[in-house]
């Protein structure tokens, strides 16, 4: 269709009378023509103004009241309000409130409001995080304790390397039930993007053992993976790898133990 | 001049005073319920049109565009949008009634209006029954072609010729 014949169509597309398969072809061109879009907002306005000359009588004063009644702006009320896992929070949810008769004022509150909600919610998350891994941590001292109770729980003891010369470490394990837990003090925090990985060195090249983080104390209680083979381990040692861990070492060994 | 005032009313409602809304309603209320009841006939329906028009602006003033319109044109479009909405619902349901005489119309109010009637009154007959039957009854092209017993073409050209002419004389929004 071409730019002429759009044009002509343009009064009767503001008016909604084109049907068809040029309804069809008109509103495809549409898009791509700017000049028809504006030749067809001004028909449309033209269209709405023609309106003006159907003005009637107002409408029953009923109706007046029943507008004012349905749309008025609603009695402020709590919009939500966080389970707070941190005392305080609740008090500056509280007044997260939308008063529509208020809109741009409130709006800017509620944009303030929803920033603290966000840090609210930021901060009860990493607390959350925090009971994680302390349920995590105590899970595994709990493994721990059942584990070296055991008469056939074996114990080794890992020396901090050059890298780490303050870390210790101690590993409990029992081969025949595949579990191990281990123990370790005096390792610095890995840096961002990095991890502790421990490795197993049975006969032949080291398997992961898993990877873990240490506390801001430079503690770790780690329960490794179930079902490692711990039968002919002689050694373990853990490196500083990527945080996702790898599957052979690459990084600097900070803590070896054979064992006796 | 009514759409400076209705200007200022569409701010005060853009930020939620509900107290304009009462005062947009004044001014216009007569705009909105002419145009429905010549579209409906029937003073009920056209009530209800009022009211989802007036909900309407209440919750979107924010999107009327000055630069694109007066406000009278902007209520215009919606209420003839609503009515005409609720005319084709219901005509699967009920049978169209006569359109009545036009001198049933009041007089129109304003400058503006005036101005509407008198062009719309220089048009040809068959030019105006073209134009009214897709502006108050909704119909296509061919829906007209069709009730008008005329070819399709002719239609289009009476339409076409009509709006031309009434852009002509009206000009554009002040």
């Amino acid at each position: 269709m071409n730019q002429e014949r759009l044009l002509e169509l343009v009064p009767l597309a503001a008016l909604g009378a084109l049907d068809g398969e040029e309804r069809a072809a008109f509103e495809a061109e549409l898009a791509r023509s700017p000049a028809v879009q504006r030749e067809l907002a001004a028909y449309q306005e033209l269209v709405g103004r023609l309106g003006l000359a159907t003005a009637g009588p107002p409408p029953r004063a009923a109706l007046r009241e029943r507008l004012l009644r349905e749309t008025k702006p609603a009695t402020p009320r709590r919009a939500w309000l966080a389970p707070a896992l941190a005392a305080g929070l609740v008090a500056a949810l509280a007044g997260l409130l939308l008063v529509r008769s208020q809109r741009d004022a409130a709006r800017l509150q509620v944009a303030a409001l929803e920033a603290e909600a966000r840090e609210a919610h930021e901060a009860a998350t990493r607390a959350q995080a925090e009971a994680t891994a302390l349920r995590e941590a105590l899970t595994s001292e709990v493994a721990f304790r059942e584990l070296v109770s055991h008469t056939e729980t074996r114990v080794a003891s890992l020396t901090g390397l050059v890298a780490a010369p303050a870390a210790r470490g101690r590993i409990v394990w029992h081969a025949g039930r595949g579990e191990a837990v281990f123990v370790a003090s005096g390792l610095a925090a890995a840096p961002a993007g990095k991890a502790y990985e421990l490795w197993i060195i049975a006969r032949a090249a080291p398997v992961p053992a898993g990877v873990f983080q240490v506390d801001a104390q430079g503690r770790v209680v780690f329960r490794l993976p179930a079902g490692l083979e711990l039968g002919g381990v002689k050694t373990f040692a853990v490196t500083l790898e990527p945080a996702a861990g790898v599957p052979a070492p690459t990084g600097a060994m900070v803590l070896a133990g054979a064992v006796s | 001049m009514a759409s400076a005032q209705a200007a200022s009313l569409i701010r005060r409602l853009t930020r939620g005073d509900h107290e304009a809304l009462g005062e947009f309603y004044d001014l216009y209320a007569g705009l909105v319920n002419g145009m429905a009841i010549r579209i409906l006939r029937d003073a009920a329906e056209a009530e209800d049109t009022v009211q989802e028009v007036f909900v309407q602006v209440w919750q979107q003033a924010a999107r009327f565009d000055p630069s694109r319109g007066t406000p009278e044109a902007w209520l215009c479009t919606m209420a003839r949008t609503r009515a005409l909405d609720r005319l084709r619902k219901r005509s699967s349901r009920r049978e169209e009634p006569e359109l009545d005489d036009q001198g049933s119309t009041p007089a129109p109010r304003t400058e503006e209006a005036l101005a509407v009637r008198k062009a719309l009154d220089g048009l040809s007959e068959d030019q105006r029954r073209a134009l009214e039957l897709a502006y108050y009854e909704g119909l296509t092209q061919s829906e007209i072609a069709e009730r008008l017993r005329e070819p399709l073409g002719t239609v289009k050209t009476r339409i076409r010729t009509a709006l031309t002419r009434l852009r002509g004389v009206l000009g554009p929004s002040s």
